[in-house]
């Protein structure tokens, strides 16, 4: 049996881990300096992390090796026209970005054209079901730092929030934490984008009743905030709910870039 | 060699690991079983001079790192649950593996309530229903985690 000394004994200790687990919690929600810890942590548990990751990279890869001749030679085609057309369309592009620093310089403003990127490939989407992380490949060691921006080939992704030297997480914009600050290109209207925790869904709140939106409306990043750079496409808006009593409009938008089935992700380095 | 032995706790901890950041489908996401709630317990039941506090602390803490949860948001619960069953597993132990599973509900439930109130806390409040699926899962395996671990334990000569 146990003594009453031994019993007291552990409820202290519990007391005491518990007071200490809850002072750490609030200390990794409001500053980083719990970061070492987290660091230190998966680093050592990054064979796991490898290991469990296993099964899906194997699919893949069984996948590729069993694709026949064929389809190899009619996705060789189709992306040989799909080449044609984009290159078609680069030299426009080159022609109007000459003309954008023409008329840029013109008006003696300095904005950058083109950003650095660094190509890198998911690693595993986060458990917790109410969150929405992916982990990239590519960590501090590749040059990736906080706060960088994530696209894929549609558009914004999210953003760097933790970096190990070998990997690195990414809130989606879907995240109920994240907000994105946004730009209609039609009407020009400024807003903010919100996470809802479900990867088709971001929501514009208390948008004047008055404001100039239409359903299909594109949204791209106005570079407010300093956080994303400007002009990524984020989403088309799919939905306008009214709310008469506040003389408020409600936006639902529908993200550009494919947060669930993207494999491949540029981390946009922004230029010093 | 008497400490060699022990090294079946940190690997069955390790596969629970393993399962619980296992990739899966969202649907079937939110039915995962909590593993390392469940190990822990059998091993704070079967050796409670051994596996206590400490070892659900760190056990917590890399389980939170794994998972990207808030330091301390599954090891303060673990922690709970072990203190409670530190302080109960001589009454638990004798009852029947259908009886004793309800007593795992209940541990269970505590940690998946602390869990989904702190993500509340955070702004993320989970989906009240489908939330407690988990638990009751745990539930229905235990008495496998019960009969597999304890064979684990017999094999390994541990007492």
């Amino acid at each position: 049996m146990k003594t009453i000394i031994e019993v007291r004994g552990a409820t202290l200790q519990a007391l005491f881990l518990i007071v200490f687990s809850i002072a750490m919690m609030v200390v990794d929600h409001r500053f980083q300096h719990l970061e070492i810890v987290r660091t230190n942590i998966s680093l050592a548990l990054s064979p796991l992390r490898y290991l469990v990751s296993l099964p899906a990279t194997g699919g893949n890869w069984l996948n590729d090796w069993f694709t026949s001749h064929t389809e190899l030679l009619e996705e060789n085609e189709s992306l040989k026209a799909e080449g044609r057309i984009l290159s078609a369309r680069l030299q426009k592009l080159e022609i109007l970005m000459e003309e954008n620093a023409r008329l840029r310089n013109l008006l003696g403003s300095s904005r950058k054209i083109a950003d650095e990127v660094i190509v890198a490939e998911l690693l595993s989407v986060d458990q917790n079901p109410y969150s929405q992380l992916i982990e990239i490949n590519k960590g501090s060691s590749d040059g990736v730092e906080m706060g960088h921006a994530v696209i894929d080939d549609f558009g914004i992704m999210g953003q760097v929030i933790h970096v190990n030297p070998q990997s690195a997480t990414i809130i989606l914009i879907s995240d109920p934490e994240h907000a994105i600050p946004v730009q209609f290109i039609r009407s020009g209207t400024r807003s903010v984008a919100f996470g809802r925790g479900s990867t088709r869904q971001l929501e514009l709140r208390y948008l004047p009743a008055t404001a100039d939106i239409m359903v299909d409306d594109e949204l791209v990043t106005s570079g407010l905030g300093g956080r994303f750079p400007p002009d990524y496409p984020v989403a088309r808006v799919t939905a306008i709910s009214e709310d008469k009593v506040r003389g408020f409009v409600s936006v639902l938008a529908e993200p550009k870039a494919r947060l669930d089935s993207s494999r491949e992700v540029l981390v946009i380095k922004p230029r010093q | 060699m008497s400490q060699l032995k022990y090294l079946v706790i940190y690997l069955s901890l390790l596969a629970a690991l393993v399962l619980m950041i296992l990739p899966l489908p969202d649907w079937v996401q939110i039915y995962r079983p909590n593993w390392i709630a469940l190990t822990l317990i059998y091993w704070s039941m079967a050796l409670p001079k051994r596996v206590g506090l400490w070892f659900a602390f760190f056990t917590g803490i890399i389980l939170d790192t794994s998972l990207g949860t808030l330091l301390g948001q599954h090891t303060l619960p673990l922690l709970l649950i072990i203190y409670i069953n530190l302080n109960l597993y001589q009454r638990i132990r004798v009852l029947a593996l259908a009886q004793q599973a309800i007593y795992i509900l209940v541990l269970l439930l505590i940690d998946q309530v602390i869990v989904g109130w702190v993500e509340g806390i955070l702004g993320r409040p989970p989906p009240l229903l489908t939330f407690f699926a988990a638990p009751f899962i745990g539930m229905l395996i235990w008495p496998w985690v019960f009969v597999i671990l304890r064979d684990i334990r017999r094999k390994a000569l541990l007492r």
